[in-house]
């Protein structure tokens, strides 16, 4: 079974612009895995609003009962000051795995790693567009396979 | 109550003992807010303790809450990587159907989930490095239903206005870690 099951990662305004399953049950169709994108991010948003304190920068883990949700947003934000509240908006990068699985704090910054070493320094990528790179795909892979995740927990 | 295992009627009263492992050692102000809702997302009862940024006047802050909850709910059963039949999104769920989350954190806070087999929802919002807040969350239910239901001028579903629960939960409150 696996240790991860999903991986997104969503652009600045909500748009899925990654989405790979690992062996999660059940169909999940295109348009599906687009809506829970957009719905996570405003989620993510309006977790910020109900801070209780200044400074809040949105959910970062989510425990449901059938499993655990890690999500990392980049520090490269687009900021939209509102009211009292300012609001951050970077590229976020999530995945969903077993229960209490250890070192996903670690299996993000890999991947996001992975993402401007093969995406953003593609010179055929364009900023906020779906992402299509071959080399992306290969590392990523080679990141996830479950063996690895305890050895990059550094 | 015995959805949540026996006991509690003899821990409340007349003085609360807190559950095990909850109540040990450094007493602190480390709770921020109490929500509780009802199945229809009326607020019954909201409580802050500490809390120095207000973004929304209350009653926007508790429907933000509520419908952060709802639409939460519908993103886990959706996503739920273990369950074949997943329905739709964002149709309503019974309380108890589908695969539901009992808590988050942010860098600023954490926020934990009971919802009762009734739809009734208690909410806590805390430091970011507390422990599991489950059996906290319980015990907060139990005093809701000593103090609240079982009390005979209360109207279901109106705000709580009963002193003995709100000294209570501040009692009790007040010990969390």
């Amino acid at each position: 079974m696996a240790a991860i099951y999903s991986l997104f990662i969503i652009n600045k305004s909500g748009g899925l612009i990654f989405y790979k399953d690992y062996g999660s049950a059940g169909r999940m169709d295109t348009n599906d895995s687009l809506r829970l994108a957009s719905l996570w991010h405003s989620m993510h948003a309006i977790s910020q609003q109900l801070s209780p304190t200044t400074g809040c920068s949105g959910i970062e883990l989510l425990q449901a009962d059938t499993f655990d949700l890690h999500c990392f947003q980049s520090l490269t934000v687009s900021q939209t000051t509102q009211r009292k509240g300012k609001k951050q908006y970077g590229t976020k990068i999530f995945v969903v795995c077993e229960p209490s699985t250890l070192h996903m704090e670690g299996l993000l910054k890999v991947i996001y790693e992975l993402y401007t070493d093969y995406v953003l320094k593609n010179p055929f990528y364009e900023m906020e567009m779906p992402i299509r790179c071959e080399l992306f795909d290969v590392n990523l892979s080679q990141a996830i396979q479950k063996d690895r995740v305890p050895l990059l927990g550094r | 109550m015995q959805f949540f295992g026996g006991s509690a009627a003899a821990e409340i009263a007349p003085s609360p003992a807190a559950p095990p492992g909850t109540a040990t050692g450094l007493a602190g102000n480390n709770a921020n807010m109490l929500y509780i809702f009802n199945r229809s997302g009326v607020c019954l009862l909201y409580r802050e303790w500490h809390r120095p940024l207000h973004t929304l006047d209350a009653q926007q802050d508790q429907k933000l809450m509520f419908g952060l909850l709802f639409s939460l709910r519908s993103f886990t059963t959706k996503i739920d990587p273990t369950s074949v039949d997943k329905g739709n999104l964002g149709v309503p769920l019974l309380p108890g159907q589908g695969c539901s989350f009992y808590s988050f954190h942010t860098n600023t806070y954490k926020l934990s989930l009971l919802e009762s087999p009734s739809g009734v929802k208690v909410i806590l919002i805390t430091h970011p490095k507390t422990g599991d807040m489950r059996e906290p969350l319980r015990y907060i239910y139990n005093i809701y239903v000593e103090y609240v239901v079982k009390n005979p001028l209360y109207v279901n579903g109106t705000p709580i206005k009963c002193e003995l629960f709100n000294t209570n939960l501040d009692q009790y409150v007040k010990t969390l870690i």
